[in-house]
């Protein structure tokens, strides 16, 4: 009985296993839905771009006219700053001790001329006059000396004669001599030299002011109301001027927040002015923005990769359109945070 | 009537035998041949298969199957996603990158970046760890079955690569910090998952980097038309999953050899087994004429002795059957743990079923026109 049905067996047995491994190759694995869900276009036709959120102010990379090394910092990251505010200070230790030399020189300057305004000095007019008054005297006896001789008629011999006349010239003209030299004391400085005395206290003032000047380039400020955003200077390290790869410091206004929207340039054509738009946040679809156009850059650039990298990879052209939008309102509407830098799909509804 | 049928077939236990065995094989050989090769072509889209939640796959147009690294701008990611009718689209990377792995040895790796905000495009099942470890800071993660052994490490160091272990790419440290599980595919190099910008921070400074989009449509679009559309691009050609899979196994199959070398070996086997089938039962036939013609000088009709041979033809094709698959079945079973590609969709059988049936009945009705002609005499010589 057994043999009779060992084979019907085995090959029922078989044909089991048969529909088993059809089943189980029928079998597909699901693929994995995305995580997050990503950004659906809220528009019928549209054009999609990668955002980079700025300040509205773009972002401002704060450089110093003077390089050294920051002595101190005003400021710490997330501030609000007011036009005209200290940012940072760069050594000017040098420039404090100008200061004091440029100070003393404009005092020594402005004594000098004081001195020169308070001319003639009260001691020097007296002996000037009794000098006069004496030489005056002399003239007074050499006068009566010729009047007398002359009275005498011929008994005066003419060489007596002609050394009275001379004597009293000499005593006239010594006296005017003496009368001159009271006069020019009388009258104090010269009017040129005191010229002279207020053109050094101003070339001093001068002096002065540049160093001030000088100084004030230490300390650099904000030119804008804004919000610090990044800080890469601390105390004790160096600041170069020019352009840097790692901004000094970064300022901005964040309370209103651009959006800069790379294009294809193969679909500028396709945004008109003043389109409407709407960006999403990267990881979390659900909180989007939506966006007031603000402006298209008329000028079409090679496309900068945003990996981080060094090395740009340019791939590219893009059209870049900025939008805006209130970064309080979009903390409002989600109750998150949108931040200068972050990345967003943008779609702008086109043609 | 039918009985005596069944009586004659198995009164000879080793003819029976011998004859059930015939069937058995030709079917083994059809069935188990024809499911490895169908094991190999399913496989090279095994990985379009289990990846693309999509249901358009965007990529150069001169992209031929899964490695063919042929990469777009990233403005074209900006482009397909201004098409209409795209819901959404994600891009993906996927390179070749020398991985040095901790022991010291040097291994090529498949790189694949994920789009950084969605994880669209992950593999299908995580074993350890999560997905979103993948934000992580220099995270990838790796097939859980990957097997890379770790062998220039001392005998007793000796190990698989596994989570948490910290491998260089391109020069790049990264960390494990997960599996995943995922059928086995036709391509070798292992695979490391990680988001699409570490992906392109890794890989050496190239202009494009963009191999794949995956693109969602909108409900109730058209996959073809905004295939269509997306194609008007220019450069870029939309493929759905099935029609980028069938792309890659036709390719594969074609230029490897594989199609030409393993459909000699389906066709020989075919063949052998029809041959096998067919003239084990034509003997069968042959040997059991002396029995019909004895019916047939009883008196026993034509009709009635087709009858009870196209009885044996069923039972013994059915029989051999069953028990080929079955054996075919078995060794899928057996040999699939070490990479035997084994896969037997219903068509297999079906088209087995027919090919076997069929050479039982070709055989039958050839040795039935012997019987038919058969005179009953032939019994008394």
């Amino acid at each position: 009985m057994v043999r009779k049905i060992i084979i019907p067996l085995l090959s029922v047995l078989g044909l089991t296993a048969a529909i088993y491994t059809v089943r189980a190759s029928n079998k597909t694995v699901t693929p994995q839905p995305p995580i997050a869900p990503p950004a659906v276009a809220p528009f019928e036709r549209y054009v999609a771009g990668a955002g980079l959120v700025e300040a509205s102010t773009e972002n401002i990379a704060v450089g110093t006219l003077v390089p050294g090394v920051v002595t101190e910092l005003y400021v710490r990251i997330g501030d609000r700053v007011k036009k005209g505010d200290a940012l940072f200070k760069i050594d000017a230790r040098d420039l404090d001790a100008e200061l004091l030399v440029a100070r003393a020189s404009l005092e020594s300057a402005v004594k000098q001329l004081e001195r020169l305004r308070q001319a003639p000095r009260a001691e020097d007019v007296p002996p000037v006059e009794a000098r006069m008054r004496a030489a005056e005297a002399l003239r007074s006896n050499r006068q009566r000396e010729f009047d007398r001789l002359s009275s005498l008629g011929t008994t005066v011999s003419r060489d007596e004669m002609d050394r009275a006349l001379w004597t009293l010239r000499q005593a006239e003209a010594e006296a005017e001599a003496a009368r001159a030299e009271l006069d020019r004391v009388k009258a104090g400085t010269w009017q040129p030299d005191l010229d002279v005395a207020i053109a050094v206290v101003a070339g001093a003032q001068a002096q002065l002011d540049a160093v001030q000047v000088e100084l004030d380039r230490r300390t650099v400020r904000s030119k804008i109301d804004g919000v610090v955003m990044q800080v890469k200077i601390r105390e004790g390290e160096y600041a170069s001027t020019g352009p840097l790869q790692q901004p000094l410091m970064l300022l901005g206004e964040t309370e209103t927040l651009h959006v800069r929207v790379d294009i294809d340039e193969n679909d500028a054509w396709r945004v008109k002015d003043g389109a409407a738009a709407r960006a999403f946040v990267r990881g979390n679809s659900e909180l989007d923005a939506a966006l007031t156009f603000v402006r298209i850059e008329p000028y079409i650039i090679p496309k900068r990769s945003l990996t981080g990298e060094s090395s740009e990879r340019v791939d590219t052209r893009v059209l870049q359109v900025i939008y805006a939008f209130r970064a309080a309102d979009f903390e409002k509407a989600h109750g998150a945070k949108v931040y200068a830098g972050q990345q967003m799909d943008v779609f702008v509804e086109s043609r | 009537m039918n009985l005596v049928a069944l009586k004659m077939l198995v009164g000879d236990r080793m003819k029976y035998f011998a004859l059930i065995a015939g069937v058995a094989f030709a079917s083994l050989l059809i069935t188990q041949q024809a499911s490895i090769f169908t094991g190999y072509a399913l496989r090279t889209g095994a990985w379009i298969r289990e990846t693309g939640y999509a249901d358009l796959w965007v990529m150069d147009e001169q992209v031929e199957h899964t490695v063919d690294i042929k990469r777009m701008g990233d403005m074209t990611l900006s482009r397909v996603r201004g098409v209409e009718g795209v819901a959404w689209a994600s891009p993906m990377y996927y390179g070749f990158l020398n991985v040095v792995l901790p022991d010291g040895s040097r291994q090529n790796f498949r790189i694949i970046g994920i789009d950084d905000a969605t994880l669209s495009g992950a593999p299908p099942k995580m074993v350890e760890g999560q997905y979103s470890d993948l934000r992580r800071d220099r995270a990838v993660i790796m097939n859980h079955a990957a097997n890379v052994m770790l062998d220039r490490f001392p005998a007793e160091a000796r190990r698989y690569l596994r989570v948490g272990d910290r491998v260089s790419v391109n020069d790049n440290e990264v960390e494990i910090v997960g599996s995943y599980s995922a059928g086995p595919e036709f391509f070798w190099e292992p695979i490391f998952y990680t988001t699409y910008s570490r992906a392109i921070f890794m890989s050496p400074t190239e202009r494009k980097n963009l191999q794949y989009i995956l693109v969602k449509l909108r409900e109730g679009e058209d996959a073809r038309m905004v295939a269509d559309r997306i194609n008007a691009l220019g450069g870029v050609r939309a493929m759905t999953g099935r029609e980028f899979e069938n792309q890659t196994m036709w390719w594969i199959l074609v230029q490897t050899g594989i199609l030409v070398n393993f459909g000699i070996t389906i066709a020989l086997g075919f063949v052998i087994g029809m041959l096998v089938a067919g003239q084990t039962f034509y003997t069968f036939i042959l040997d059991n004429l002396r029995n019909f013609g004895a019916l047939k000088a009883m008196g026993v009709g034509n009709g009635r002795i087709v009858m009870m041979m196209a009885t044996q033809v069923v039972v013994v094709a059915l029989l051999g059957y069953g028990i080929g698959v079955g054996l075919a079945s078995l060794t899928g079973a057996a040999f699939s743990g070490v990479g035997l590609a084994f896969q037997m969709p219903w068509q297999i059988p079906a088209g087995g079923l027919v090919a076997v049936g069929g050479v039982c009945m070709v055989a039958g009705i050839l040795s039935m026109m012997k019987v038919m002609r058969l005179e009953p005499g032939v019994v008394f010589r």
